[in-house]
C-alpha cells in the first residue's frame, strides 16, 4: 500500500469515527482505483471546470467518503472540510452532490444511474469531436445487479463510445445476493474490451487506465472490501455502514501500519 | 401533433446546434429529414427508456439540449427515477416529449394507456408540465420553453383539437365567462368534447395547456363558482386544488383499469368522457349549484 493510499484510508477511518457515517469497506475497496484515476486523468484541482478535463463519475455514490478524501489529497479542498461529513448543512453528504463539491461531475447515490449519465457525456464529447477528452466511471459489482447498468453498457457499445472507460469494482458485494460470477465474459459479450487488474495495485491500475482502444473499455478491478484492515475484510458485512469506536479505530490504524 | 414536433424541431434545429434528438425507437421515420440534415444530432438509442433519460442527462451535462422522445407510460413511469435524479436533482435540463397520451393507443390496451404522467412529473421539483392540445400550442410552447435549462415535459397527443386561441406559457385561457355558478376547467385535446358539451350551457370555461406552473390567478378569478375539472388524465385537478379557498371536483377517469380496446372515442364513451356524458355531468352540477 502506498503512503498516499494509507493516508486516505486513515482519513476515511478518522472521519467515519468522528461523524458516525460512512460505508468504510466499500470506500476502502476503491482507494487505489480512485488514486490511480486522479493520477492519470486530465484534471486541474485549481480549475475543476477546466474545459479540457476528463470527466469522472462515481456511479457507486455510497463510496463518496473515499472520493472526498482523494479529492482533498489531490488538492481540490482541505481535508479538514470533509470532517463535516454527513452533518446538517455540510457540503459533504453520504452521497455526492455536484452543486456542493468541486470535482463532482454528477450527483449519484441511487445505484445504476451514474453509468448512464457517463454514457451520455461520452456521446456528447463524440458529437463535439473533443477526441482528447475521456469519460471514466466506477461502478460496483453489487450495483451491477441493476438492469440499467447493462442497458447503459449495451447503448455505449452500440454507439461505439471508445472514449468511455468503466471500472468495475469487483469487491464481492454481489456475493450474498444476485451473483455475477463471470463479469469479464459478460462485459465481453456486451461488446466491451475487457481487461483485469489487481484493484489494489496502483501501478497495474494506472497502466490499464492509460490504455485506449477502439471499444468501450472495462477494467475489472479485483478488490477487497475493507482492504488494508483484515478485521474489516473478514467481516465486511458487519461493517457495511458502521463507524468505528475509538478502540476499533486504533486497532484498524495498527492493521493499516 | 408529432408532425408539428418534427416541423418545429427542424426549424429551431437550423440555428441551434446544441439540440440533440434521443429517441426510443419511435417516430424515427418521421424524423428522417432531421436525421439526414444532422446525423450527429439524431440518435435512435433503442427501446431502453432508463438509459434514454440518463444519456440525455449526460448530453445536457456537456452543454447539449436533449429532446428525449418515446411512448408515454414507458418514459414517464418506467424512468421516473431517472427523470427525478439524473435530470431534476442534477439540474441537467432536458425536454421530454411523449406520444400516446391517455387512450391514443386505445387498441393496445391498458399496458399502453397513459394517465399518471402529468400527476407524477409535476411532483418533481422545478419541472414544467405542458399538455399542448393543438399543433399551434405545441409549436409556440416548444419554441418558448425548450432552451430554459429546466426539465420540461411535453405530452403529445395524436388527436389534437383545432380551437384557435392565444398561447403563452403558464397562462390559462378563459374561453367562456360571465356565469355565476359553475366553471368547467379542462386541458389538452379533450377540450373539443368539453366545448361541444357546454356549447349552450350556463358555465364558464377555462382551458390550460400548462399544467405546471398552473395559472393560479385564472382559477382564483372563479373561486366563487363551483369548479368542475373535466380531464382525461390526472394532474390538472391536483394542480387546481393547490389554489386556496376553492370548491373543485374531478370528472374524468375511474379508479380502475380501462381494460378495453377499440378507439379513443370508444374508450371516452365507455368512461363518460364523450360530449354527451360530459354535458350531462355539467348539467347536474348546474342544477345542484
Amino acid at each position: 500500500m502506498t503512503p498516499l493510499c494509507k493516508t486516505i484510508r486513515k482519513d476515511i477511518l478518522q472521519i467515519a469515527k468522528e461523524t458516525g457515517h460512512g460505508h468504510i469497506p466499500s470506500c476502502f475497496s476503491v482507494v487505489e482505483v480512485l488514486c490511480a484515476l486522479y493520477e492519470v486523468i486530465r484534471h486541474d484541482p485549481k480549475n475543476p471546470a477546466w474545459d479540457k478535463r476528463d470527466i469522472f463519475i462515481l456511479s457507486k455514490g455510497h463510496a463518496s467518503l473515499a472520493l472526498y478524501c482523494v479529492l482533498a489529497r489531490f488538492g481540490y479542498f482541505d481535508i479538514a472540510k470533509v470532517y463535516s461529513f454527513g452533518q446538517f448543512e455540510s457540503s459533504f453528504g453520504c452521497h455526492p452532490d455536484r452543486f456542493k463539491i468541486p470535482g463532482i461531475e454528477a450527483s449519484t447515490g441511487s445505484l445504476g444511474h451514474g453509468i448512464g449519465i457517463a454514457v451520455g457525456a461520452a456521446l456528447a464529447l463524440k458529437i463535439k469531436k473533443e477526441n482528447e477528452r475521456r469519460i471514466y466511471t466506477v461502478i460496483g459489482d453489487g450495483e451491477s445487479n441493476e438492469g440499467s447498468v447493462w442497458e447503459a453498457v449495451m447503448v455505449a457499445t452500440n454507439l461505439k463510445l471508445d472514449n468511455l472507460t468503466v471500472i468495475y469494482d469487483n469487491n464481492m458485494s454481489h456475493a450474498r445476493g444476485l451473483q455475477i460470477p463471470n463479469p469479464k465474459d459478460r462485459f465481453k459479450a456486451f461488446g466491451c474490451h475487457v481487461s483485469e487488474a489487481n484493484g489494489h495495485d496502483l501501478g497495474a491500475l494506472k497502466r490499464e487506465i492509460r490504455k485506449k482502444d477502439r471499444h468501450v473499455r472495462v477494467i475489472i478491478a479485483h478488490t477487497k472490501k475493507g482492504y488494508g484492515c483484515q478485521t474489516m475484510t473478514k467481516d465486511h458485512y458487519a461493517w457495511h455502514r458502521r463507524a468505528p469506536s475509538d478502540q476499533e479505530f486504533e486497532e484498524f490504524c495498527k492493521e493499516l501500519g | 401533433m408529432r408532425k408539428q414536433f418534427r416541423d418545429t424541431v427542424l426549424d429551431i434545429g437550423k440555428s441551434d446546434a446544441r439540440i440533440v434528438m434521443v429517441f426510443g425507437d419511435v417516430s424515427v421515420y418521421l424524423f428522417k429529414d432531421f436525421q439526414a440534415l444532422y446525423p450527429s444530432r439524431f440518435y435512435n438509442v433503442g427501446i431502453c427508456e432508463n438509459t434514454l433519460v440518463s444519456l440525455g442527462a449526460g448530453l445536457s451535462s456537456q452543454g447539449f439540449v436533449p429532446f428525449i422522445h418515446t411512448i408515454n407510460p414507458f418514459i414517464t413511469e418506467r424512468s421516473y427515477e431517472q427523470i427525478k435524479l439524473d435530470l431534476c436533482y442534477n439540474g441537467f435540463g432536458a425536454n421530454i416529449l411523449s406520444c400516446g397520451a391517455s387512450f391514443d393507443y386505445a387498441w393496445d390496451g391498458a399496458t399502453h394507456h397513459a394517465y399518471t404522467d402529468m400527476a407524477i412529473l409535476r411532483l418533481l421539483p422545478e419541472t414544467e408540465i405542458i399538455q399542448p392540445g393543438s399543433r399551434h400550442e405545441l409549436d409556440v410552447l416548444l419554441r418558448s420553453q425548450y432552451n430554459n435549462g429546466k426539465v420540461t415535459y411535453f405530452r403529445l397527443s395524436d388527436h389534437p383539437h383545432e380551437v384557435d386561441m392565444p398561447v403563452k406559457f403558464g397562462k390559462a385561457v378563459v374561453l367562456k365567462e360571465g356565469h355565476p355558478k359553475v366553471t368547467v376547467v379542462t386541458a389538452g385535446p379533450i377540450l373539443a368534447n368539453v366545448l361541444e358539451a357546454c356549447r349552450d350551457l350556463d358555465v364558464n370555461i377555462i382551458y390550460f395547456h400548462t399544467i405546471k406552473p398552473v395559472d393560479h390567478a385564472a382559477i382564483s378569478r372563479f373561486r366563487h363558482t363551483k369548479i368542475v375539472v373535466v380531464h382525461d388524465a390526472f394532474g390538472l385537478f391536483e394542480a387546481v386544488c393547490e389554489v386556496p379557498d376553492i370548491s373543485a371536483s374531478y370528472y374524468g377517469l375511474p379508479d380502475k383499469f380501462c381494460s378495453w380496446y377499440g378507439t379513443l372515442s370508444d374508450i371516452r364513451k365507455k368512461i363518460g368522457l364523450d360530449a354527451s356524458a360530459i354535458r350531462e355531468h355539467v348539467r347536474r352540477k348546474i342544477q345542484e349549484s
